[in-house]
């Protein structure tokens, strides 16, 4: 049986005293779907996260799920389950108590609610550890004990506020791969929060890019990585950050001290930001690319290279094979792929797509 | 040397007692068991006093019984035979105020806690100035109109409710949260015997004094703002995710309260139940202006053994004594396992 319902939600608005933390935020979430919230701290994302759960009142705008209003709903009504970022476990009670807490408090019988919880910590893999303390759980216990716990009664919507955030680098990695199988085996809408975009990439079907409380861009983790519609969301997607160079666009060419590009398309003169991702750019002898740079720095990841260079005192990073050299202060080429250079407006940071770099300059 | 730890260092951050070295451990226990012996002795004294004559007690000082003088029960009969009507009356009035006075006042006193630690207030300044004004209009009213009381403090409160509807818009200041804690707290800072005048006359004129009910008020209301203020620290501290994760479990706030909060705040309700009866129990000048006869409370017996005619009756006093600082003793034996610490321990992060 798939309860999954989907989400809609219209015109939210949300202000703590003068700060207008969630601006006009407009959303529709599909069954079944698995979408983040992506953006840096402070953008709002929490906040919106919480009045979906109806922990946070709403100043205007609605939120329907499935087919019921849920605007001015209680929590407990609206048939949400939330991991929260500290996990919240009750410290009291054991993890079988924790698991049970929802269906207890929603009068389930105890001989169900015991078989429910057996099943939830089972998925959880939890099931050997159902007398432990939260106190004698690792993080990575007491992770798995939040989840089985918004899991047992199966929601129509999970939320999950920065789960995994608490954890190491290599249980994360782990976690993620848990959590991604996880929601695709149960089908339930979910929605959640981070500020980490290689969770929001791998977890996702649908990202939505939030920023100063307004939504940037809702998409495919690929859309918004190769198609961003402005200038934070193509500066937020990828690590290290897309490269940018200020500029002004005159007669059909990208102006930046020294650096003269040609371009194809029309487009008002005017103050541009050109950007390309450091995987999309190579290093190739000096006067050969589009443009020269010296190299900063070479750090050698294992897997990969990454290249700090400089033009006209301004760093840019370039990801190169693993068995790139170069010496210090040596002058190199730049070359990427004409495709693969966005140019956006300075002013408000709009993509601009009435023009491209013409390819062989 | 780098090793080297100063002499300060060894002082204030001496290594684990088993790991010391057997002089340094020699000297630790001498000066920790003489320090137990001089915090005791003032108990141990009272106890032998007790069983002493008054031939021993003025002869004294005797420390040893059976060598120095002769162990009599005396004192004890006299308290628990002859005058056992008395003695014990005052003894289960003491145990009845103090249990219902800690009772109510932690009752009381958590839930304002509570609601200041979870719910935001911010009551106009301008309301409270029209509340305390139309309160004096109340006891004007009756004072010098002979009004029914019903009836003007019914007035009162219309005015009341009525001014504030009309004029709260423009009213800009208001208190929060924490001006409200700290009047609470500025209530206790006034030393008592500025208001035992009042309230005696208060129940002077509703006819309770010398009865329980006023003593158990008085001890409540003077108690208050320490239960609150403990306890607001204590709720402050249960991280709020605990109570939002309950109630998105789908708990109502009542048993979010009962099945989250309490639980988890047992060791501070354990802690200001003891020193809010503590208090109670040793309290002295409200229960001697509040009480003549029929709710007398035993430090008041224990004043009254220096104050008759035959001198201070020493052994008399410390059996009084003795008997009651044993359910003190009990009462912090039975609650000092639930002042564990690490309660919350497991309950946020990693």
């Amino acid at each position: 049986m798939n309860r999954a319902s989907g989400l809609v939600i219209k015109d939210l608005n949300k202000s703590f005293g003068d700060v207008h933390v969630v601006k006009d935020l407009n959303l529709t979430v599909e069954p079944g779907e698995f979408l983040v919230l992506l953006g840096p701290s402070g953008c709002g994302k929490t906040t919106a996260l919480r009045m979906i759960a109806g922990l946070e009142e709403i100043d205007s705008g609605s939120i329907s799920l499935g087919e019921k209003d849920v605007t001015n709903m209680l929590p407990k009504y609206r048939d949400v389950a939330m991991v929260f970022q500290s996990y919240a476990l009750y410290p009291h009670k054991n993890v079988a108590e924790n698991i049970g807490f929802p269906l207890k408090v929603r009068g389930v019988e105890p001989e169900a609610r015991d078989a429910a919880v057996r099943d939830a910590a089972q998925q959880v893999q939890m099931e050997d550890l159902l007398h432990r303390y939260p106190r004698q759980l690792s993080g990575g216990q007491r992770q798995r004990v939040a989840l089985a716990r918004a899991i047992v009664r199966s929601p129509s919507v999970f939320l999950m506020d920065e789960p995994l955030s608490n954890l190491d680098a290599q249980l994360r990695g782990y976690m993620r791969a848990e959590l991604k199988h996880m929601q695709q085996e149960m089908g339930v809408t979910t929605i959640y929060v981070t500020h980490d975009q290689i969770e929001a990439m791998t977890l996702a079907h649908r990202v939505a890019i939030m920023n100063d409380g307004r939504l940037q861009q809702v998409g495919t983790p690929n859309q918004v990585y190769s198609d961003p519609i402005n200038l934070f969301v193509a500066g937020f997607m990828g690590a290290p950050p897309m490269n940018f160079i200020e500029g002004g666009l005159n007669s059909g060419k990208f102006i930046s001290g020294d650096i003269e590009l040609s371009l194809v398309g029309d487009q008002e003169p005017g103050p541009v930001v050109l950007g390309f991702r450091p995987e999309d750019t190579a290093l190739v002898a000096a006067g050969t690319g589009l443009f020269d740079a010296t190299i900063y720095t070479v750090e050698h990841t294992g897997e990969q290279t990454l290249v700090t260079i400089q033009v006209a005192r301004k760093q840019l990073a370039v990801k190169m094979p693993k068995d790139f050299e170069a010496s210090t202060n040596s002058t190199v080429g730049v070359q990427f792929d004409p495709s693969a250079g966005y140019f956006f407006d300075q002013s408000d940071g709009a993509r601009i797509r009435t023009c491209r770099l013409q390819a062989g300059t | 040397m780098k090793n080297e730890r100063s002499l300060m260092t060894q002082l204030f951050e001496p290594p684990a007692i088993g790991k010391m070295a057997p002089a340094t451990k020699i000297v630790v226990y001498t000066v920790l068991l003489s320090w137990t012996a001089f915090v005791l002795f003032p108990i141990y004294w009272i106890i032998i006093t007790s069983f002493k004559s008054a031939v021993d007690v003025n002869r004294g000082p005797f420390f040893v019984p059976w060598v120095d003088f002769t162990p009599s029960l005396h004192a004890w009969k006299e308290l628990f035979v002859f005058d056992w009507k008395d003695t014990l009356q005052a003894y289960f009035n003491s145990i009845i105020i103090a249990l219902s006075a800690t009772l109510l006042c932690v009752g009381i006193g958590s839930m304002a806690a509570y609601a200041l630690a979870r719910v935001e207030y911010k009551p106009k300044f301008g309301s409270i100035v029209i509340f305390v004004l139309s309160m004096v209009g109340a006891f004007l009213g009756v004072g010098y109109l002979g009004m029914d009381w019903r009836l003007s403090l019914a007035v009162a409160l219309a005015v009341f409710f009525f001014l504030v509807k009309a004029l709260s818009k423009h009213f800009k200041a208001s208190v929060g949260n924490g001006d409200i804690l700290f009047w609470m707290i500025s209530q206790r800072i006034l030393p008592p015997i500025v208001v035992v005048v009042p309230i005696y006359m208060m129940f002077q004129s509703v006819h309770l004094l010398d009865t329980h009910i006023a003593i158990i008020l008085t001890y409540t209301v003077i108690n208050l703002p320490i239960a609150v203020w403990l306890m607001y620290d204590f709720f402050v501290s249960i991280p709020k995710d605990l109570e939002e994760s309950a109630q998105l479990d789908g708990a109502t706030r009542l048993m979010t309260f009962w099945e989250i909060v309490l639980p988890l705040s047992r060791p501070g309700l354990a802690a200001t139940t003891l020193l809010v009866m503590i208090l109670s129990w040793n309290e002295y000048l409200f229960a001697l202006f509040l009480s003549t006869s029929r709710a007398q409370t035993m430090p008041i017996l224990v004043a009254a053994m220096n104050a008759g005619e035959r001198g201070i009756l020493w052994w008399s006093m410390s059996v009084v004594i003795v008997v009651m600082i044993i359910p003190v003793i009990l009462m912090a034996l039975l609650l000092q396992s639930f002042i564990s610490k690490g309660v919350l321990l497991g309950a946020v992060k990693g």
